[in-house]
């Protein structure tokens, strides 16, 4: 067993026996499909040129997009696609152009979801089943025997924390169970890319915590996670890769701070407060990138709205050369809200 | 650790599904009690010798009945005649009547309960309660999002959930005809072997014809149900070659040349023109294999938006 894997364990299961979950490398040996493991900056997930349509409704128009190992936030309202677009890297859906590759193979190909672990939005299950007799059923559907199916279900039940309170029917537990119960089902093959549609609905602040300390463990051992959400605070810790959903396009993909810098043009408020507002409100306004500058309503300090990547180097040169005691100073909209909701044209997320 | 197989995955699935189906215990019991309730209708029948020739009368509802008439020519043959020949024509006219009378619960029970009740009603029926929830049931529920995202190509999991659809069917349909046959006593007896081939096949080609609707269509029961009720038989009503569109028409062919020798036939020969044993055993092969086909590359296509 991989040394780095016996650390594996959520926050708060310490106690719990490791589990012993074989390493990345091992499990490329397992999977015939995947001969060699993808190496560290080889996409995973590709889609050329993808469209899908729904009847006369566009799912997702012309979409280019290459996921790597790692954890990949999908970011968009609804109806902007990122179902769409999990339905068709999971192989639930095919494409009206385009293709969908995963590790190289078509994603509608039954030998393709040998490599995908799909989370869905969806709440149903074997309602009768126990979540260890479930986690197994999907072991032995994947083809293993059943002395592997139920060592691979304890792992992923481990894994996710579940290993206590699995022998319970699905149908008595809570949405955070329900919801670590289908993580453990996508994991319970190791597979190189997880789909995860909304993991984090539904689970309080602390089950939140170890579910995100379990996919940036997944994301270490060269996993890679593309997970949609609509709550951006929780994606933001997870990640700050991206890729942004607007009507059925890709918008924008990168690290939240490219995405950022690409959008220098947009104007970015800023609230500053110092000893000598005065002073430091005139050298604003001398400067090109500063394009709007107001008084707070409480008097202390203003809001500025500013454009191009130069201001802060600029700023510093005017607080040093003034000697200026600076008091506040604080960018508003630089979180994933804003820079989403810039994005696409201003619409409040859900 | 063993490497995983789709061939382990897909025996798993079989046996998977066919628990599925045994979970559905409602549709199980309606089942069984649908069967209980024709058996016990078989057995009454049976034991009040009313599955016989015995209480027919002629006219209907007033004349004497054909027991009476045999006891008569009975009576009237023992009589002392002066003319021999006369009493010979007596003794074969009840000869002939009472042979007819020891047969007539077998032609009873075929015209009364085989092809009207279980041909007509009972055998669609239990099939399409289990063929059409072998995929329409995970369809309604949503819950084959878990067996479409798994490594196994979609048509094997057609022809899985099919053959775990199977066993129930013929079990149900087979079985419940021996149940039924069992209960007419001698009759039964030899109904069942005259007619399991018949069911087997049938089941074989409505089950494929369901399992596929349940692969297809949003309501499958209710489609199934429709069909089997209606468009079967008004299909199977309709004159000349348009019955052969209908299932059941090659079922009750191969029913009817099993038992011609007991003088089962169609009511109206003229009309109901049959085709040979083979030809319908033929064809309901053909309808099955090809169903299924058709069903595996449709399914293997097909995307559920609602998963």
């Amino acid at each position: 067993m991989n040394t780095h894997e016996s650390n594996i364990a959520a926050p708060g299961l310490e106690e719990a026996p490791r589990p012993s979950v074989v390493s990345v490398a091992a499990r490329a040996e397992r999977t015939p499909a995947r001969e060699t493991p993808p190496l560290a900056d080889e996409p995973v997930l590709v889609f050329e040129q993808v469209s899908k349509w729904y009847g006369s409704v566009i799912g997702v128009n012309q979409v280019t997009l290459e996921i790597r190992p790692g954890i990949t936030g999908l970011v968009g309202h609804n109806g902007s696609g990122k179902s769409t677009l999990m339905r068709l890297a999971a192989g639930l859906a095919r494409p009206e152009l385009g293709r969908v590759l995963v590790g190289g193979l078509d994603a509608w190909s039954w030998e393709a979801k040998r490599n995908v672990g799909f989370c869905p939005d969806l709440d149903v299950f074997y309602e009768e089943m126990s979540g260890r007799g479930f986690i197994q059923t999907m072991a032995r559907l994947c083809g293993y025997t059943r002395a592997a199916a139920h060592r691979r279900a304890e792992d992923a039940l481990l894994l996710v924390g579940m290993a206590q309170r699995a022998r319970l029917p699905l149908a008595g537990y809570s949405k955070g169970m329900r919801q670590r119960v289908k993580l453990a089902q996508a994991l319970v093959h190791e597979p190189a890319l997880l789909l995860l549609d909304e993991p984090l609905s539904g689970i309080d602040p602390v089950g939140r915590r170890e579910m995100i300390a379990i996919f940036h463990e997944l994301a270490r051992r060269g996993t890679c996670l593309l997970i949609s959400s609509h709550e951006l605070d929780a994606l933001e810790r997870l990640t700050d890769r991206v890729a942004i959903m607007a009507a059925g396009r890709v918008a924008a993909v990168g690290a939240l701070t490219q995405i950022r810098d690409l959008l220098a043009d947009h104007p970015r408020s800023i609230r500053l407060a110092c000893d000598q507002d005065n002073l430091l409100a005139r050298r604003l306004l001398e400067m090109d990138e500063v394009v709007g500058l107001e008084r707070t309503p409480g008097g202390q300090g203003f809001l500025i709205s500013v454009r191009g990547r130069d201001f802060f180097q600029k700023l510093n040169r005017v607080v040093l050369d003034e000697n200026l005691e600076m008091r506040h100073m604080e960018t508003l909209d630089e979180s994933t809200e804003d820079i989403l909701d810039y994005l696409l044209g201003g619409r409040p997320s859900n | 650790m063993s490497e995983p197989s789709a061939w382990r995955a897909w025996f798993y699935l079989v046996g998977h599904s066919w628990q599925r189906l045994a979970r559905a215990r409602l549709m199980i019991w309606l089942s069984l009690g649908l069967l209980g309730l024709f058996a016990l209708i078989v057995v009454v029948n049976h034991q009040t010798g009313r599955m016989s020739m015995a209480r027919w009368q002629m006219p209907r509802r007033s004349g004497v009945s054909y027991q009476d008439h045999l006891d008569n020519a009975v009576k009237a043959g023992s009589l002392l005649w002066t003319d021999p020949a006369q009493s010979i024509r007596f003794a074969v006219t009840g000869a002939v009547g009472g042979a007819i009378h020891d047969a007539s619960p077998f032609y009873i029970f075929s015209n009364g309960m085989i092809f009207s009740v279980f041909a007509t009603i009972l055998l669609p029926l239990w099939t399409l309660s289990f063929a059409t929830e072998g995929l329409g049931r995970p369809r309604e529920v949503g819950n084959l999002a878990w067996l479409l995202t798994r490594p196994l190509p979609r048509y094997s999991v057609y022809l899985a959930t099919f053959l775990a659809a199977l066993p129930w069917c013929l079990a149900l349909n087979v079985g419940g005809l021996w149940v039924l046959c069992a209960a007419a006593g001698t009759a039964g007896e030899r109904a069942f072997p005259l007619y399991w081939p018949g069911v087997l096949w049938g089941t074989l080609a409505f089950a494929a014809l369901f399992h596929l609707m349940g692969a297809c269509v949003r309501r499958p029961s209710l489609t199934a149900l429709l069909y089997a009720l209606f468009l079967e038989s008004i299909a199977g009503n309709l004159p000349r070659e348009f019955k052969r569109l209908s299932i059941s028409y090659y079922m009750r062919c191969l029913m009817f040349e099993r038992a011609e020798e007991y003088g089962i036939r169609p009511q109206n020969p003229s009309i109901y023109v049959t085709v040979s044993g083979a030809t319908a055993a033929w064809t309901l092969a053909c309808i099955t294999i090809g169903t299924i086909l058709v069903g595996m590359w449709v399914f293997s296509r097909r995307e559920y938006r609602d998963l």
